[in-house]
């Protein structure tokens, strides 16, 4: 058994002139939640649809539970679960025909795990798909999704859309009905709050690359905030590992990677006053973290 | 029993561990105290079980907490664990910290101190009714 769920390595998917995945080589260890982050463009459909086998990489190779995702057999394939934002299902047919059709597709079908998600959900063996709620839906389709006993849970912004009630218990079925040793969870999400609660590590993509991949705690730490005032502009071209400037009333508010308690001499000889560092949360450390390519475009500083 | 909340700057592990040391520090959470379960925790504060555990584990090697085999997690005794130059050493790191950040926001230094000292008044108490011997009936 591979110690890894994911291994990609110098993998590219080229669409014309565009790079959807530019060398990305990823090594995701098994067991535990791994959170997926990047600005939408960043590639994770695309790589989701190479690990799936249904897109082949330009050049590059990648593994999923240690097999070579182009000649995926179906038994692996069935250890791979995947819920997406869309929870399309067949809207015509009954839960219950939905369900006959999973089971039997499925030999590791496990019962206990789909009745343990379903139940947190009102859903009726009898109703039509298309009559539930999106909801109602997202915990069908992870409901079948863990009955598949999956090595590997890819969840695709699964919370997209859903109310802050169907949000709870979805994430609450998640986190409590999955054995994180036996099952690896990849979770993909824009929602900070979400991601602070359920993940142990962060993967960030960028433009295609993996630019990122920690804990939590250590992403945390390598980004720090600082207040300042100051009378001029700040050279940002000069200042080490700047992700992000602001200006809130007289205060400057700089986000950086990587720097320690000398930061603050750094901007005190750019003319700063009164430096002050500011702690700094999750969801802010990321959203500067993936803006940092932007300041310069989206902030003018005078 | 213990709030977290996404979004601060103390990542979750550590809101947890803060949490409780607190409540222990101040006898909220007697000695003997049964903890919840890391799963049942980890459901009331609908965070990941992994997160508590790592929490239940640095409070544990702390001393403050201990895990009775398959009766549960409990609260333990107060003891001093760490030698003296450690403590001493923490408590001037955590004197810095709280001295530069309060620094800047023009508060007297009497105002602050009465400020610390309403803040240990908890603590305090429960302190002096651990170590006073027999002075508590």
């Amino acid at each position: 058994m591979s110690d890894y769920v994911i291994e990609t390595d110098g993998l590219y998917k080229v669409y014309g002139r565009k790079a959807a995945l530019s060398n990305l080589s990823l090594h995701l260890p098994r067991g535990g939640v791994h959170a997926l982050v990047g600005s939408n463009g960043a590639g994770k459909s695309t790589l989701f649809r190479i690990l799936l086998g249904i897109s082949s990489p330009t050049v590059g190779w990648s593994r999923v539970l240690g097999t070579d995702s182009q000649t995926l057999s179906p038994k692996t394939r069935g250890k791979i679960g995947w819920v997406n934002e869309e929870h399309t299902l067949p809207v015509w047919m009954t839960v219950e025909q939905l369900v006959d059709m999973q089971r039997a597709q499925y030999k590791s079908w496990d019962e206990g795990a789909f009745r343990e998600v379903i139940r947190h959900f009102n859903v009726l063996s009898e109703q039509k798909v298309g009559q539930l709620s999106r909801g109602e839906r997202a915990g069908l389709n992870l409901a079948m999704a863990m009955a598949q006993s999956p090595e590997l849970l890819i969840l695709d912004e699964p919370t997209l859309g859903l109310d802050v009630v169907a949000k709870q218990v979805f994430l609450e079925s998640l986190l409590f009905a999955a054995d994180h040793d036996e099952c690896t969870i990849v979770y993909c999400s824009h929602q900070m709050d979400e991601i602070e609660r359920v993940a142990e590590s962060l993967v960030i993509l960028e433009r295609g690359r993996l630019a990122s991949f920690s804990s939590l705690e250590s992403f945390c730490e390598r980004v720090s905030c600082w207040l300042l005032e100051l009378d001029g502009g700040l050279p940002l071209d000069r200042i080490p590992g700047l992700l992000q400037t602001r200006e809130v009333d007289d205060l400057t508010q700089v986000v950086v990677l990587d720097q320690d308690e000398r930061f603050q001499e750094v901007l005190e000889s750019f003319g700063a006053r009164s430096v002050q560092r500011a702690p700094i949360g999750f969801d802010r450390a990321v959203n500067a973290y993936l803006n940092r390519n932007h300041h310069g475009t989206r902030l003018e500083i005078h | 029993m213990i709030q977290i909340v996404t979004g601060d700057p103390r990542p979750i592990f550590r809101q947890i561990v803060d949490g409780l040391r607190m409540k222990i520090a101040t006898g909220e959470l007697e000695p003997n105290t049964k903890l919840p379960s890391v799963r049942g925790l980890a459901m009331q504060l609908m965070v990941n079980p992994n997160t508590v555990a790592k929490a239940y584990a640095e409070l544990t090697s702390e001393g403050l907490i201990e895990t009775r085999k398959r009766i549960g997690v409990f609260v333990c005794e107060p003891r001093q664990r760490l030698s003296d130059a450690e403590r001493e050493r923490r408590l001037q790191e955590a004197l810095q910290h709280f001295v530069s950040a309060v620094v800047s926001l023009g508060f007297d230094t009497e105002e602050i101190l009465d400020r610390v000292s309403v803040e240990l008044e908890p603590v305090k108490s429960q302190h002096d009714g651990t170590r006073g011997s027999g002075e508590s009936r």
